[in-house]
């Protein structure tokens, strides 16, 4: 997207006054027309150019200037650890002509009208708002810029506007001032915004501006919320597979200390009680009834995902691959399996809710604003905008939290008792209650050419669900897409200068929940295709990093792949033997247009993989803030080490488990690499995703380092066997 | 039954049963939200507090333990404005993605310092076994040297 | 044995035995009931209380704490310690991560975190794990292993110590499961170690 653009206004603007805080500046929405059907839904997840899209009918808050001359940015988007209100706030800075210091990054009740229609995830809070947001701000400067120009006595060309205060006429004025003083506003035209070349804080590694509050322990997650004379509930959740709530007998927890009341829905049964002790405990005596229809074990969810079951829908064709790998000799194949995998963020889901006759306020940790309100006003038979959701920062999302239900649940307690109430999953819940990332199973074949290039591969894929079952889509997206996007990101063959390739999806719906889990399919897909091409590259006798050089089209997507891998390479050292005990693998996607490669630098420890350090290189379109960035690829990579090596979840006589931290084995200080080199290639494209795409290439680095030791090639996700 | 502890400096007493775990004392009941809530099975550690300069997992910690005993939660760390050695080296090396489990980790780290000024590698490892889903394992290891070497020139300060 | 060495042991014993004929109610009833209509506990003679002992003491409840290495063991399967928690210089974890960390006097039922007073490894010398019975045995009457117990010492410890009688009162897991006990009710352990001792402390084989 490009900064030039024919002349344009905001064609509808409310102004609400707020008279003790100061003025905001509510813009109309009419630009964000750009509804979901005209993207076909494939290019919305697998773009970087996502639309930003609002409720358009409501004029929505986006700044408000105080008195004290400091600017409230409402974020639509909420912050759970990528860093995306740190982002905003540099992004409004430079085109407000404001300091850093001065913009407070909040997020955007659905009071204010600034409604997320999409969620945040996949990586599109930055890039889909980096256009909307400079031209806001720049229009409100302007806009300022005018009024102090009457206000001064002079014009706007001689006017010079630094931190927030305009000077002209050898006099100032703050912000703050200009809008107090202001009771009619004028809308421009948006303005040319700045040159790369004149920002102050996009570029820079400005540090999180949350950071002084998580290095406080300030009470600013879903989970330190609180109302006054609040009650605290508890909802009994079942621990098996496909249970339905039949009844329950609740006659010892009406007589529990503490219990206010018990509450019993024909979906599920509660208790309200003075403290969190006494709503637990109380639960414990709730004699529940469910029934299920199947005792399910992990082996028939195994038979349930292999590639050739059900219907397939091939997602990706050039040339004629099925003719090559059916027909001729020679033909490698290899398979490869993903287990379930679990959220497992550190803060459990919940909210804190207080309904009241004719409206309700719900606090939670959520990523989907819009759908979360919804589903609160359905259930209480209210208007949505009867619903206020004050979002909050959160402990985790990772798409935990792009459906909350949990949120109804808490509604209902709190109308029962006619008081706030709080109400959160214990860790077991969340553990057995998951929408997890669905085990997958894959069949490759590749056949090479007399000059040891692949002159076909195909990359079969069996998962669960993403998105399909997600309310961010509607039913109908499953028959018309047939094969679910989320499950096949990172699914199919990047490498586009092979003649002949295809990518073929077969959907498998599981009996719980699968949805979405950081960078979707991408960490297993990447895993399987990636171990592919080691395969693939040893068999024609070629060094790995060349062989996929080899095999990318010459284009611009192709080139920012190659300059990916090469600067990968050259940064790790990389060289393909084994050098006291160590040893390098390489592993290379794309996801969402932006590259990445790793070099996985391991040994083998007391018989397990032990991995040193991890170079990676990424390619994000632009750089908002290199430090984030940065951290984002440390992030994903250590997560991703976590899914790929130790992660998995079991079914066994019809539950999931493990249901606690530790039997889920997770990375720790200890597992994590010492040493992480990150290398940033930079270009003039605007910003593009950064939250996911570094998650990729982990499995399959460490996987084929571990080759070069063991001699063994790795299927199956977790890399070590627990 | 009466407790009576002091708590970051303060001394407090409450008429409470014995068996409430010292976590939701410290946050329903003292309102100190700082000392998080991640698994309640002394798995995860995001209720580390120190209890006597000791680390703690308030939420396998009954109350009743903590009579006569020093208290400190992530709000008692710094002193004042004055942020701790480890909160400092944790805004220098900008630490925390979501932040969730990070007092946690602060507080771990504390109590270590306290006993090994100059933990090695290996030291962090065996005694850092916090659970961080955004894995922030990278920094935060960065974080614990910088926090010691910020630390022994605070003490080199103090006797010089 | 010497001769007013063991007078005064049995001397120990009696009034042990009456003492530990009132001893705690919320322990006594159930395992008397057992008792009296098993007859595996009927005769002690020296060699069926050595037995009896060493069932309990080969039992996980036990041995989890008795490692060989630097590692406790958890679960009834025995496996290694979640988190890598390990013993550090005195027995007692590391400088961050101390048993007390999580561990408190008594057993917490809400995190199913199990408890004693001081709660810890055994030391080296006390690994039990990988020992046989008889290895077993003969180690806890080595003044060498045993920390410099006399025999007596050695009974006093293994029928009194609260961290060793929490075997039989193990609380319950992070699940809410209670936690296997020894296959001996505790009652007819201490009366088997005592015969044992009195019987003097004979070892098998094997």
């Amino acid at each position: 997207m490009s900064n030039a653009k024919p002349k344009k206004k905001f064609s509808r603007r409310k102004f609400i006054i707020r008279s003790t805080v100061g003025v905001g500046v509510a813009i109309g929405a009419t630009y964000f027309t750009r509804p979901l059907w005209r993207r076909s839904l494939a290019g919305l997840l697998n773009s970087a150019e996502a639309p930003y899209v609002g409720n358009t009918d409501e004029p929505r808050l986006w700044f408000e200037v105080t008195a004290e001359n400091q600017v409230i940015l409402n974020s639509p988007k909420v912050e759970m650890g990528q860093g995306t209100f740190t982002g905003l706030a540099q992004i409004a800075a430079d085109e407000l002509e404001v300091d850093i210091q001065q913009i407070k990054v909040i997020h955007a009740p659905t009071a204010s009208g600034n409604i997320d229609g999409v969620s945040t995830g996949g990586s599109t809070s930055i890039s889909s708002l980096w256009q909307p947001l400079r031209e806001m701000a720049a229009t409100m400067r302007e806009m300022l810029k005018n009024e102090a120009a009457k206000q001064l006595g002079t014009e706007v060309a001689d006017l010079s506007v630094e931190n927030g205060v305009v000077t002209g006429n050898g006099q100032s004025l703050t912000y703050g001032e200009i809008v107090k003083a202001t009771t009619e506003w004028e809308v421009p035209d948006v303005p040319t915004l700045k040159k790369a070349s004149e920002y102050k804080f996009v570029g820079q590694p400005v540090p999180r501006v949350d950071l002084k509050d998580k290095v406080n322990g300030a009470p600013m997650f879903g989970m330190d919320a609180s109302l006054p004379g609040m009650l605290f509930g508890a909802v009994v959740r079942p621990d098996q597979i496909g249970a339905t709530f039949v009844g329950a007998d609740t006659s010892e927890a009406e007589n529990m200390p503490g219990v206010v009341k018990v509450v019993r829905e024909p979906d599920f049964v509660g208790v309200v009680a003075t403290s969190r002790m006494a709503a637990e405990q109380a639960k414990q005596t709730i004699k529940a009834e469910w029934t299920t229809d199947r005792n399910w074990q992990s082996s028939d969810i195994e038979a349930m995902i292999k590639v050739g079951k059900g219907d397939p829908v091939t997602i990706q064709k050039t040339g004629r691959p099925k003719r090559i790998l059916d027909n001729e000799e020679d033909v490698l194949t290899a398979e490869f399996t993903s287990p379930i995998g679990a959220h497992a963020q550190l803060e459990p889901n919940g909210a804190v809710v207080h309904v009241e006759a004719d409206k309700a306020t719900v606090i939670i940790s959520t990523q989907v604003v819009d759908i979360t309100r919804k589903e609160v006003a359905d259930r209480l038979g209210l208007d949505p905008k009867a619903i206020n959701i004050i979002p909050t920062y959160l402990g985790g999302g990772f798409g935990r939290r792009l459906h909350t239900p949990n949120a109804i649940q808490a509604a209902v307690l709190s109308k029962a008792v006619g008081k706030p109430v709080k109400c959160f999953f214990t860790r077991k819940e969340e553990f057995q209650n998951d929408t997890f990332r669905p085990p997958t199973h894959h069949i490759l074949r590749g056949k090479l050419d007399e000059k040891g290039k692949i002159k076909a591969i195909e990359h079969n894929l069996s998962s669960g669900d993403v998105m399909f079952g997600s309310p961010l889509f509607p039913g109908i997206a499953a028959p018309i897409l047939g094969a679910d996007v989320g499950a096949w990101r990172g699914g199919m063959i990047q490498y586009k200068g092979i003649p002949n390739f295809r990518a073929v999806s077969w959907r498998v719906k599981l009996p719980f929940a699968t949805s979405w889990w950081r960078s979707l399919g991408l960490l297993a897909n990447t895993f399987a295709i990636e171990s592919f091409m080691d395969e693939l590259a040893l068999k024609a006798g070629k060094d790995p990093v060349q062989f996929r050089l080899e095999h990318i089209q010459d284009d611009k997507a192709g080139y920012r792949l190659s300059e990916v891998i090469k600067a990968a390479a050259k940064k790790a050292g990389w060289k393909d033997e084994v050098v006291n005990g160590r040893a390098m693998g390489f592993a290379a996607s794309t996801d969402a247009n932006t590259p990445c490669a790793h070099v996985a630098e391991v040994s083998i420890e007391n018989g397990e993989i032990k991995v040193h350090k991890v170079t990676c290189a990424i390619d994000p379109g632009m750089v908002v803030n290199p430090d984030q960035v940065r951290a984002q690829c440390e992030g994903n990579i250590i997560m991703g080490q976590s899914a790929a090596m130790y992660e998995r979840m079991i079914v066994k006589d019809g539950q999931l488990l493990p249901s606690i931290y530790g039997p889920y084995r997770m990375a720790l200080m200890r597992d994590a690499p010492k040493e992480i080199d990150v290398v940033i290639l930079e270009n003039d494209d605007a910003p593009g995703a950064v939250g996911e795409p570094p998650m990729g290439p982990i499995g399959a680095a460490i996987a084929n380092a571990a080759f070069r030791l063991t001699k063994e090639r790795l299927r199956s996700l977790p890399l070590v066997s627990s | 039954m009466k407790i009576s502890f002091n708590i970051n400096g303060q001394p407090q007493s409450l008429d409470i049963d014995g068996n409430t775990p010292l976590l939701w004392v410290v946050r329903d009941i003292l309102d100190l939200k700082g000392t998080k809530f991640g698994c309640g099975k002394a798995a995860c550690g995001a209720c580390t507090l120190h209890v006597d300069g000791e680390a703690v997992r308030a939420c396998s910690y009954a109350v009743k333990y903590a009579n006569d005993k020093r208290i400190t939660t992530i709000e008692g760390l710094s002193n004042g404005d004055e942020l701790h050695p480890v909160q400092q080296a944790w805004m220098e090396e900008i630490v925390p993605q979501c932040g969730y489990c990070q007092p946690g980790f602060m507080m771990a780290t504390a109590a270590l310092l306290e006993q090994i000024p100059n933990p090695t590698d290996e030291d962090i490892d065996n005694n850092i076994v916090n659970v961080c889903r955004c894995a922030t394992y990278y920094r935060m290891r960065k974080a614990i040297h910088r926090a010691a070497s910020i630390q022994s020139q605070n003490t080199k300060t103090q006797t010089s | 044995m010497r001769k007013n060495h063991r007078t005064y042991l049995i001397i120990c014993f009696v009034i042990a035995g009456l003492t530990i004929g009132f001893s705690d109610p919320k322990d006594a009833p159930t395992e008397l009931n057992l008792s009296t209509s098993d007859t595996r506990y009927a005769e002690l003679t020296p060699e069926k209380a050595f037995d009896l002992m060493m069932e309990v003491l080969t039992h996980k409840r036990c041995v989890n704490c008795h490692p060989a290495d630097d590692y406790p063991r958890q679960g009834e399967d025995s496996h290694i310690h979640n988190f890598g928690v390990q013993r550090g210089p005195d027995n007692h974890g590391v400088a961050a991560l101390k048993c007390q960390t999580c561990h408190q006097d008594e057993n917490n039922n809400y995190s199913g975190v199990p408890g004693a007073p001081e709660w810890s490894l055994a030391p080296r010398k006390m690994a039990w794990q990988g020992l046989t019975r008889v290895e077993i045995a003969r180690s806890m009457l080595n003044p060498d292993n045993n920390g410099g117990r006399t025999l007596e010492e050695t009974v006093h410890h293994l029928t009194e110590h609260e961290l060793v009688l929490w075997a039989w009162e193990p609380g319950v897991d992070a699940n809410g499961k209670p936690r296997e006990k020894p296959p001996v009710p505790k009652a007819e352990y201490i009366k088997a170690v005592k015969a044992w001792a009195e019987g003097g402390a004979p070892i098998p084989e094997q």
